[in-house]
């Protein structure tokens, strides 16, 4: 179905639409493709169905209903869902039942969205395949014998696979953008802050930010307008948020944009073919009238080590809640208190958690604090301080998403090391704060999808999306 | 950097998980790989040589209001129960 949500959205107001035949439609391809993509965690079909015939009597009736009025959405099984299991695709939680809804929920549900199932991911969103899952392989619908990517692949496969319109996702070192360039749709990482944590399941509190998935640049946007906002349920929204439509200046092009491309980009490990892609999709950003131009910013290369100990170290100290005792997986084999925590732990969470835990508690225990945590935040805040300058120079930054293609199923699963370096280019706005946006560029000779990432300064959205959108229009890809 | 099999131990008994020595073998391998990857991060430049300022971020905090929630809901995930008490294993003798 070739339409933007605002489309489907007045159609279903004028009657020239029903929202049950909408997310009937959805239903019939999630029927077709997900006993082998494996997109979905929980399926909400009859609930969605009963919604969506409750919205049409009410659009019948005359009531005035909100901005998502019967769209089917989905989302990322690490933001609860009161009433719905909310898993973290992790034992540890496969039994968690929300007793309330996250923000960006309520604010969906607030403007008539249908919630139509949960999408699978890395385990606790530790990941870039979503082979971390301790339930299912997600497969990528553009081909199934590779990765969706991760840690957001089930929502990000959902759209790509025609199985939901739009879906959110949670990106703390690129499982946003980076899934998104692997399946071939909009995926889009907004400034830490605009959008509520409150009810994301907390993976890196400092790095982690909930973004929408769609077909379309201006869907994004669309979403972008619903779910931000400042949020006093969450201790680091940012006050005082102005409101904006981020669909308005969309359409206004790009003459006399000034777009950076940092050469540390397109060093040594990045795929031929991306750099290809990207190259021509630049070409493209200055025929549209931006100016483009090459420079250095050697930080923007070195930014994994301090990811991997922040992230880690967080996610230490977030994950210690779970005890086996108020809620979460409890083991039967126990004896005493210390017994309790330790098997349920144990028993409880996968290989790739254990490590981050792990590794972030190492990074933290004392002796080890300066040389791994105090420098990664050092590394941290001279980044942000060069980034800062970059843009007082550039509206925005443009480079890869990911320095390599969709790779094949278990490819990548034995050495940790090289799936953390496939984060490379993304991580850095998230150390940062910054928004970014992925966008596909093209596709490799073998068809799989390429995308190709803008980043902006702090709350600049609009420009990232006004960009983006230019861009998509130019390159006209039928994916 | 050498990591050694007891040191992994120690941060599994500070972390509240239990491995095999076998496990903590790969582990201690897999951290060793991991750090020597990460210890560029020592040689890099990182002082900031302007002063700049440093915004003080103020958190955002919820108004003081009591909102209950029904017991069967906020204790719902709970596995071992008396009235309203979680139950645990006892912890003095």
């Amino acid at each position: 179905m070739k339409m933007n949500i605002e489309e489907m959205v007045s159609k279903i107001k004028t009657g020239e639409l029903t929202s049950e035949a909408l997310v009937q439609s959805y239903i019939e391809e999630i029927l077709k493709t997900e006993s082998t993509v494996n997109a979905f965690l929980t399926l909400t079909c009859d609930e969605a169905l009963a919604k969506a015939k409750i919205i049409d009597e009410k659009i019948k009736a005359g009531e005035s209903l909100g901005r998502l009025a019967g769209i089917p959405i989905a989302i990322k099984d690490n933001i609860c869902t009161e009433g719905v299991n909310t898993t973290c695709a992790s034992k540890m939680l496969e039994d968690f039942i929300p007793p309330y809804d996250a923000t960006v929920i309520k604010k969906l549900l607030a403007e008539d969205a249908i919630i139509i199932g949960k999408t699978n991911m890395d385990e606790f969103a530790m990941g870039s395949s979503n082979e971390n899952s301790a339930f299912k392989k997600t497969l990528n619908p553009r081909d199934t014998t590779r990765v969706p990517g991760g840690s957001s692949g089930g929502s990000a496969a959902a759209v790509a696979g025609k199985m939901a319109p739009v879906s959110l996702g949670s990106d703390t070192g690129g499982s946003i953008r980076q899934p998104a360039a692997f399946c071939g749709v909009v995926g889009l990482k907004p400034t830490y802050g605009l959008v509520s944590r409150f009810g994301l399941i907390a993976f890196g509190s400092s790095l982690d930010q909930i973004g929408p998935f769609s077909n379309s640049v201006e869907d994004s946007a669309y979403i972008l307008n619903i779910i931000s906002g400042t949020d006093e349920l969450d201790s680091t929204s940012i006050r005082d948020l102005k409101e904006i439509d981020y669909t308005d200046s969309l359409k206004d092009g790009i003459k006399g944009m000034k777009i950076g491309v940092p050469e540390e980009f397109f060093g040594e490990g990045l795929d031929e073919e991306i750099k290809a892609s990207v190259k021509n999709s630049l070409e493209l950003l200055k025929e549209l009238g931006a100016e483009v131009e090459t420079f250095s910013l050697p930080i923007i290369k070195d930014g994994l080590a301090a990811y991997y100990i922040m992230s880690s170290a967080e996610a230490s100290t977030n994950l210690a809640r779970y005890d086996g005792i108020r809620y979460g997986y409890k083991t039967p084999n126990y004896t005493n208190l210390d017994e309790l925590m330790e098997n349920s732990r144990t028993e409880g969470f996968g290989t790739e958690v254990k490590r981050r835990i792990m590794m972030g508690t190492y990074a933290l225990s004392s002796g080890y604090y300066d040389a791994y945590y105090n420098k990664a935040d050092k590394f941290r805040e001279k980044l942000r301080y060069d980034l800062k300058n970059t843009f007082k120079k550039y509206d925005l930054i443009v480079g890869p998403v990911s320095p390599i293609l969709p790779f094949k199923i278990g490819e990548k699963n034995a050495d940790p090391l090289a799936m953390y370096l496939a984060d490379i280019y993304t991580i850095n706005v998230n150390l940062a704060g910054n928004p970014a946006i992925s966008i596909p560029s093209g596709t490799s000779k073998d068809g799989l999808p390429i995308g190709i990432q803008l980043m902006g300064d702090m709350l600049c959205e609009e420009k990232i999306f006004k960009a983006a959108y230019s861009l998509e229009q130019a390159l006209a890809l039928e994916l | 950097m050498k990591v050694s099999i007891d040191e992994v131990k120690y941060i599994a008994k500070l972390s509240k998980l239990k491995f095999s020595d076998e496990e903590a073998a790969k582990f201690a391998s897999e951290f060793e790989g991991i750090l020597d990857n990460f210890q560029y991060l020592n040689e890099l430049d990182l002082e900031i040589k302007e002063d700049i300022d440093k915004v003080e971020l103020k958190p955002i905090v919820r108004k003081d209001e009591v909102k209950t929630f029904e017991c069967t809901d906020l204790f719902r995930n709970v596995k071992d129960m008396q009235e309203t008490y979680i139950k645990v294993p006892k912890i003095i003798e």
